[in-house]
């Protein structure tokens, strides 16, 4: 089935503004807070997003830096301090800060903590 | 969280607010809207579409062919929801538009004007704040296929449609007693919709193009396009006939526009049967179960469970078995909690009949937080459950049940040693149908959103209604 130049325009656009990862996003916070009037709630995380953007203050997300430790320290398994790259590359992705774009390179150096939580801040910001 | 990791455990808090607060409709209506404007600036236009508030506003499109009631139909609906009501009429005679203006034009000369140039003018009027706020009726719009499809690459949806259809001599015969009010633009008949007031009747005007041959005319081509149009609203059509009375068309059509469509919402049915002993509730509940793959908890057997395991609960209850009293409610609810609070009922839903029997079990459910989502009440007359009940016998020697009317034993001697369980004698009947319906009114008023099905029909198609009602979302309320 061939899918047709709207489809793919539509799908294009949400790979673009990451809309899944957003929405996514919206319906856990609303599900696990749990408030009164979800509408208001909803009006508040994105005009709160929205600041975030235009000052471009990191926002809080459900990441945040100690989030960042744990995660890097439950790939490190023999404490190390560093990861290789193809489980950074697994946990960009799971995190879904993963673009198509190809470019990590793998340049023949481990990633240590630092590396890791610098690239999840940067593409943070960059949502 | 992806569907990768498992079991996932998800607190019950979660579904049930999801459920009540329509979570999964917000979220795809804002997703919807976002992918048919796909604006540059997702979040400033997502924090609009939220403070605009208007998902469940009326959005509806009435068509059908001259004389079939459509005008009428669409100012009772537009005065009952209080809606925006467009007519290729009034969309043309609207003064503040410069694209009206040039419609007008037309339109005086012709009688009809160009698709783009309607299709503009229905997007002009939309984008104003009274429909944005209450909601839109299109009366006769669209009425070509190209019109439709025109409207529909705009982004404009509706969320109803009702075709109206009559057959044509009747469509014809009933054009001819078609007047006009010219004050107020409402359309009276001489049989079937005379105004009762004399002023009205002495200002009536008769309108033009009514003869037979002309409404032919304009069936023919409604025909033709109609066919066309129909296909483009898949599942949100419905067609009315126009062959009755006013007042029925009209409570068809406003009952179908205020219900909702099925939606596409994750949804673990929590189901409560009630209903008078005999009336079919572990029936139903066993039928569901099957199919929907639900726990079935049947309060009676889960005692009788805990009894013959000889759990610690068990050995509790036992002395109210042997005495023949009920359980009193704090140790039922425990029996009850321990089983609903298990991994299976939470993941895949549960069944639920036997209890609540008064108002003090029913609150004693809601406070442990078992809040069904479906509650229905099985009706059935006395007479019935009598019938039911009263002829149920059982063999003692290979533990078939039969009944003697509806499923009678094959051989006579099968039928001279057949029991009955006292508890199915006439007098025992009609006490636990007393205790019953003394609690029917107060349990009623608790579960307002209880759905009152007939259970004095055949099991299956007594389960029909309970599956219409599950899957269906629940009616809204009329304020």
């Amino acid at each position: 089935m061939e899918t047709s130049n709207r489809e793919l325009q539509a799908a294009e656009y949400l790979e673009r503004h990451r809309i899944k990862e957003l929405v996514s996003y919206l319906t856990s916070a609303l599900l696990f807070f749990r408030p009164e009037k979800p509408r208001e709630y909803l009006i508040s995380l994105l005009e709160r997003l929205r600041i975030a953007k235009v000052t471009g203050v990191a926002f809080p997300f459900f990441m945040d830096n100690s989030n960042i430790v744990a995660m890097f320290e439950m790939m490190d398994s023999s404490g190390r301090g560093t990861i290789s790259f193809v489980q950074y590359k697994e946990a960009l992705k799971t995190l879904g800060l993963y673009t198509e774009d190809g470019d990590l390179k793998d340049d023949g150096h481990i990633i240590t903590l630092d590396k890791f939580k610098e690239e999840v801040n940067k593409r943070m910001k960059e949502i | 969280m992806d569907s990768t990791t498992a079991p996932h455990r998800i607190p019950p808090e979660m579904p049930q607010y999801g459920e009540e607060n329509h979570i999964f409709e917000l979220m795809q209506n804002m997703l919807e809207q976002l992918l048919i404007h796909q604006p540059e600036d997702p979040i400033p236009f997502m924090i609009q579409h939220l403070h605009k508030d208007n998902d469940n506003v009326p959005r509806i499109v009435i068509l059908g062919p001259p004389a079939s009631g459509k005008t009428t139909i669409a100012m009772w609906l537009c005065k009952h929801l209080n809606s925006s009501l467009l007519t290729l009429e009034n969309l043309v005679l609207n003064e503040f538009s410069f694209t009206a203006t040039k419609a007008r034009r037309l339109y005086l000369q012709r009688k009809t004007i160009p698709s783009a140039l309607l299709v503009q003018l229905i997007q002009e009027r939309l984008a104003e704040e009274d429909c944005i706020k209450r909601g839109w009726i299109l009366d006769g719009i669209p009425e070509t296929r190209e019109q439709a499809l025109r409207i529909q690459t705009l982004g404009i949806t509706p969320r109803h449609v009702i075709v109206l259809s009559a057959p044509d001599t009747v469509l014809i015969e009933r054009n001819l007693g078609k007047r006009i009010d010219p004050q107020t633009g409402e359309i009276y008949h001489t049989t079937f919709d005379w105004p009762p007031e004399s002023e009205i009747q002495n200002r009536l005007m008769v309108p033009e193009d009514i003869s037979e041959l002309e409404t032919a005319q304009k069936l023919l081509e409604y025909h033709r396009n109609i066919v066309r149009v129909i296909p483009s609203y898949p599942k949100i059509l419905k067609v009315i006939s126009a062959d009755q009375p006013c007042v029925d068309v009209f409570y068809q059509a406003l009952t179908y526009v205020q219900s909702n469509h099925r939606t596409n919402a994750p949804f673990t049915p929590r189901v409560l049967l009630l209903g008078p002993v005999g009336s079919g509730k572990s029936l139903q509940a066993a039928l569901l179960a099957q199919k929907y793959r639900l726990v079935n908890v049947c309060c009676g057997q889960l005692l009788k469970e805990a009894v013959a395991d000889r759990t610690t609960f068990g050995e509790l209850v036992q002395p109210f078995f042997e005495k023949e009293m009920a359980v009193p409610d704090g140790l039922l609810m425990k029996v009850l909690s321990q089983r609903l609070d298990q991994q299976d009922c939470i993941q895949k839903g549960w069944v639920l009949h036997g209890v609540p029997r008064d108002l003090d079990q029913a609150h004693l459910l809601k406070s442990l937080g078992y809040n069904p989502n479906r509650v229905f009440f099985l009706n059935v007359p006395f007479d019935s459950i009598m019938e039911r009940l009263t002829l149920r016998r059982i063999d003692p020697v290979t533990g078939e049940r039969y009944h003697l009317m509806y499923k009678p034993p094959p051989t006579m001697e099968i039928q001279a040693r057949l029991l009955q369980n006292p508890k199915d004698a006439e007098e025992q009947v009609k006490l636990k149908m007393d205790l019953f319906y003394r609690n029917l009114a107060d349990l009623e008023q608790l579960y307002g959103s209880a759905i009152t099905v007939n259970g004095d029909q055949d099991p299956y198609t007594v389960f029909e209604y309970i599956e219409s009602g599950i899957i269906n979302p629940l009616p809204k309320k009329i304020p």
